[in-house]
């Protein structure tokens, strides 16, 4: 069975994956939003967080993470990954990316699912729109 | 231009993408098939994304506009 949940063909499914993290932070909130837009539009969304992409989702991150803006006045991740929360985006990991940051599940934001790189692959093949950062 | 009397008004102004469409997302939510939602914003990406909005959901676009300087948006709940 696959991770997708609907089984409506008029539901397009999006998958975005984030490889970036706490190195990064103007990379970080744009998966997020591009997301949260993605399901307001009643489209079944995920991101897979690899590599440094478990960051963005680890517990008090969501704080310490501020998205940089010329001029001051940066906004924290945390904003960004409640609304997409909210809209119903889904949040991925895989066990290697979390080894990766000595992380355990219990290091992750609550919601977090852990999927496997098959798991990982046929939600590829399935999704309407692969989307990576 | 015809009147089009909302039976609810959203006011976005000041928001960036992508709040007004997850702010109009949740408003629809509210309405009944066939009421009308009056979204009023000021991000000047909203026009082309309550077009894909409307087309991606099925909830149709009856006017998009301007008023005194703002984007002014009809959506019909489908």
């Amino acid at each position: 069975m696959s991770v997708w949940k609907t089984n409506d063909p008029d539901v397009k499914k999006i998958l975005y994956i984030q490889t970036h993290g706490e190195k990064d932070p103007e990379r970080t909130a744009t998966p997020f939003f591009l997301a949260t837009a993605a399901a307001a539009m009643d489209n079944e969304v995920a991101i897979y967080f690899t590599m440094n992409g478990p960051q963005c989702v680890a517990k008090g991150n969501g704080d310490k993470i501020v998205i940089p803006r010329k001029g001051g006045g940066g906004k924290e991740l945390k904003f960004f990954i409640e609304q997409a929360q909210e809209m119903g985006v889904r949040f991925l990991v895989c066990q290697p990316s979390l080894d990766l940051h000595g992380y355990t599940m219990d290091d992750m934001i609550e919601g977090v699912e852990m999927i496997g790189g098959a798991a990982f692959n046929d939600m590829a093949c399935e999704a309407d729109a692969v989307i990576g950062f | 231009m015809d009147v089009i009397k909302e039976d609810q008004v959203l006011d976005c102004t000041g928001m960036l993408c992508p709040m007004p469409v997850v702010k109009t997302t949740k408003a629809m939510k509210e309405l009944q098939s066939g009421q009308i939602l009056k979204m009023i914003a000021t991000d000047p990406g909203a026009p082309p994304d309550m077009e894909a909005w409307s087309r991606q959901t099925g909830n149709e676009l009856l006017r998009s506009t301007t008023e005194n300087g703002k984007f002014v948006f009809y959506l019909k709940k489908k």
